[in-house]
């Protein structure tokens, strides 16, 4: 294990406010100890499943498992965490993030505290668990699992979307009903935690400030349209973290603004990631391969830029209508229009929103060629990645290519194999830029 | 022929009764798992059939297009529908069970759509809200259904059919009470035959079937005492008897189980509601499946009591000496459930033999050693 913890994972970062980032990861483990210390409460929790405002309107303390998780690859030390899993009888093929907090939960137990010389000072014990169904099965099973190892009050909620075929003046009020109803007995569920009423003017400022961050991140991602790139996509996988672990706080908002005003400044200035940029590359989908992040450095010395991404998106603004005067109905009409944002679109050509949102990407962001990365132990965000790659070919026509590996597991991945991929599609990015 | 025969040829040609029954102008709908209510398909006056895969065909064609780290079940269905072995749905529906089948929904549709694609959204949470929400998702698909067919629902013809489908089940839940003897007089090979035939064939077919085959069992011999072990089978998708088979070949007994393609489908009836479409919503929602997920309830020790309390029951009113799980590989529900449920049957003094597999005959020859030495060990 020495040998693979000494190994680099990290990428050159493009911008100097993206390196401001592992502070804020930091302050995440930090943050939840001190809260512990303090009398507070600290959730575990599943990032992305639209009920972060409620968490902070609630103070309730963010703990996301799955960060943890690919926190853990970053620094190389996963395997004592899997292997931990897998003997207490967990699968070899369910899903790493998973197996590494549950392999972290059960060695806690086992030993009565935090694993040594965990990443980041490790987890502390929440006092709740609070899964979602939103992105796939395993959020909302894995907090029941791990029921095992640590006893506390575990709730979780659907987040529904209709599929793309649905009429959706027919299923749009069955959904935000239900969506409603689901925010609604999470708040319950946290009252009766916190012994408190929740307050509905703070869920609105937290709402307030979600949005805000959001949109100040969304205008960033289009100041990347630039050419030079002013921001590559391994920024992002960072930058994520203010909006992601960081929803409804005015830590985001900030983080945003300033991360805006220096894109800004280099799109202006035309102030690129790289000397040369050849080709601008999407990366079309599937989790960041966390363990060997400067993969995209690899890319670079080819004059391949990654100018903008699939992942870790999906809360791109939105407009719920002005008659919504509840918080909860908010984020409710917030959810539904976020899954279905491109759901017109599909339905009037590919019936496929990915691909819609990915050609969207390709005309928009001046792109030569589409990576994706499969996951080996994520079906939720592999299952589909060949499929969408052959529709993306019917509309147009440019060289892509699938890397496979896991977001974690690094046991059957070869660096041999992907430069020699890496190699090929270079060549074929070559090929068509002689013939255009 | 014999009824055995009988239900030996539907089992061995799945699609062969639908496609006859299309030829003669009906309507074949086909879904997945166990979240598609039938009753709601044949009082439209169509056949449902429930998709199934091949564990003896290799998967080829598929691989083009769905990853290998997809159900291997989910994978088979969709490489016999790349192969046209499916040409005869009129109909594709699929609930979302788990991110497989939802996912799949979408590339069968694109690449080997139907005259008719649905898909129906299943609450993975229990409660209230789940169950208005799913109510609302089955009326939606009645409406589609509608007006693909042409026909409104009636009240009526929804009461009638839910009548037959809860005759079936009682039925087969009369099948299973001759499971109870020792040594039974039913194989755990036979009965997956008779259900397996079943979910390719009408329901009013499918109960003449087993009312006949519920008097031949009867009128068997008693078998001699053997001293065998008497198996509970806990996983997914068994939809092809090689490895009960091979568990019944190891010298063993499986006399009741908890599958997709077994209790979980048939056990609970639908309750006679004033609205129909509510004891729908009760009996599926209801499905005991590792993808729904059971609201916690006091501490570990309680919550495992609410969660699998009837499979303990199960085991105890059958006299089971031995669970075997067979898990379909890449299924994360099921992974996470296992461990759990192996706690709590261990606890219950129930010994467990945990097997996670390919879904795929010839590699099942591989899983003998291990369940031999797992009935030498219940012995
Ligand atoms: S299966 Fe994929 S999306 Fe789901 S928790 Fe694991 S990594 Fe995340
Ligand atoms: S076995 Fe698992 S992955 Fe396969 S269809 Fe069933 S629930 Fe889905």
């Amino acid at each position: 294990m020495d040998a693979t913890r000494q190994a680099k994972t990290t990428a050159v970062k493009g911008t100097h406010t993206a390196r401001e980032v592992r502070p804020l990861v930091k302050n995440i483990y930090q943050s939840a100890h001190e809260a512990k210390q303090n009398g507070r409460k600290v959730a575990y929790m599943m990032v992305a499943s639209h009920y972060d405002e409620i968490l902070r309107a609630m103070d309730i303390v963010p703990l996301p498992t799955e960060n943890y998780a690919g926190l853990c690859a970053a620094k190389r030390d996963m395997d004592r965490f899997l292997l931990k899993a897998e003997a207490d009888g967990y699968s070899q093929v369910l899903c790493s993030y998973a197996r590494i907090g549950l392999g972290f939960d059960s060695l806690r137990k086992e030993l009565g505290r935090i694993p040594d010389n965990s990443p980041d000072g490790g987890m502390p014990l929440p006092d709740m668990m609070l899964g979602s169904s939103a992105v796939c099965d395993p959020r909302f099973k894995w907090y029941q699992a791990a029921s095992r190892y640590l006893e506390v009050p575990t709730f979780s909620i659907d987040v529904v979307a209709p599929p793309p075929q649905a009429d959706l003046n027919q299923v749009r009020d069955h959904y935000i009903r239900y969506q409603r109803a689901q925010f609604q007995g999470l708040i319950e569920f946290l009252e009766k935690q916190t012994h408190q009423k929740m307050d509905k003017e703070r869920l609105w400022e937290a709402i307030r400030l979600g949005d805000q961050a959001w949109r100040l991140w969304h205008d960033i991602d289009r100041l990347r349209v630039a050419v030079p790139s002013p921001m590559p996509s391994q920024d992002h996988f960072s930058i994520m973290v203010a909006g992601h672990y960081y929803t409804g706080t005015q830590t985001a908002v900030d983080f945003y603004q300033k991360l805006y005003d220096e894109v800004k400044y280099k799109a202006e200035h035309k102030i690129g990631v790289i000397a040369e940029e050849k080709y601008r590359i999407l990366y079309g989908g599937g989790l960041p391969p966390w363990h060997t992040l400067w993969i995209f450095n690899y890319f670079e010395s080819f004059g391949a830029l990654f100018a903008i991404e699939n992942v870790y998106r999906g809360f791109d603004p939105v407009e719920v209508p002005a008659h919504i005067q509840d918080p909860v109905d908010y984020l409710a009409w917030r959810a539904f229009l976020r899954a279905t944002r491109y759901h017109e679109k599909a339905r009037a050509r590919s019936g496929n929103p990915t691909v819609e949102k990915l050609l969207g990407l390709i005309a928009d962001y001046a792109i030569d060629g589409v990576v994706f990365h499969a996951c080996r132990s994520c079906r939720a965000t592999t299952i589909g990645q060949t499929h969408i790659k052959s529709e993306l070919g019917k509309y147009c026509d440019l060289p892509m290519m699938q890397l496979v590996s896991d977001m974690v597991d690094l046991r059957d991945y070869s660096e041999a194999q992907w430069k020699a991929q890496i190699g090929a599609f270079m060549e074929a990015l070559a090929a068509r830029d002689g013939s255009k | 022929m014999s009824i055995v025969q009988q239900i030996e040829a539907i089992y061995a040609n799945r699609g062969g009764r639908a496609r006859e029954l299309r030829r003669a102008g009906e309507k074949i709908i086909g879904y997945f798992c166990c979240f598609v209510p039938d009753e709601i398909i044949t009082a439209l006056g169509m056949v449902p059939f429930r998709i199934q895969g091949s564990q003896s065909e290799p998967i080829d064609e598929a691989d083009a297009l769905l990853e290998p780290m997809a159900c291997p079940f989910a994978r088979s269905c969709f490489n016999m529908a790349l192969k046209g072995q499916y040409e005869f749905l009129d109909g594709f529906v699929a609930p979302h069970s788990c991110d497989t089948i939802e996912r799949m929904y979408h590339i069968w549709r694109s690449n080997t759509p139907s005259p008719f694609n649905h898909f129906i959204n299943v609450p993975h949470m229990l409660g209230p809200s789940s169950s208005e929400f799913y109510k609302n998702e089955l009326r939606y698909f009645v409406t589609c259904l509608e007006e693909f067919s042409g026909r409104k629902l009636e009240t009526e013809k929804l009461r009638e059919s839910i009548r037959l489908y809860n005759r079936r089940g009682a039925l087969l839940r009369e099948l299973y009470e001759l499971r109870k003897q020792d040594p039974p007089r039913v194989s755990g090979t036979e009965i997956t035959q008779v259900l397996v035939a079943g979910m390719g064939v009408p329901a009013a077919e499918h109960i003449d079937l087993v009312q006949a085959f519920i008097e031949e069992v009867k009128n068997r011999p008693a078998p001699a005492p053997d001293g065998l072990p008497r198996i509970f089978l806990w996983g997914n998708e068994i939809d092809d008897v090689a490895f009960i088979q091979l568990v019944e070949a190891c010298g063993a007994h499986v006399v009741m189980d908890d599958l997709c393609t077994g209790t979980r489908f048939f056990w609970e009836a639908v309750p006679e509601t004033d609205d129909p479409l509510d004891g729908l919503v009760q009996k599926y929602l209801g499905t005991h499946c590792p993808r729904s997920l059971t609201p916690q309830v006091g501490a570990r020790a309680e919550d495992l009591e609410n969660r699998f309390s009837y499979i303990r029951r199960f085991a105890a009113d059958w006299k089971a000496q031995g669970a075997i799980f067979y898990i379909v590989r890449y299924c994360d529900t099921c992974e996470l459930e296992g461990p759990d449920l192996k706690e709590y049957l261990l606890k219950h003094k129930l010994p467990v033999l945990m097997i996670e597999d390919d879904y795929s005959t010839a590699t099942i020859g591989q899983l003998r050693t291990r369940i031999q030495a797992f009935l030498e060990m219940i012995a």
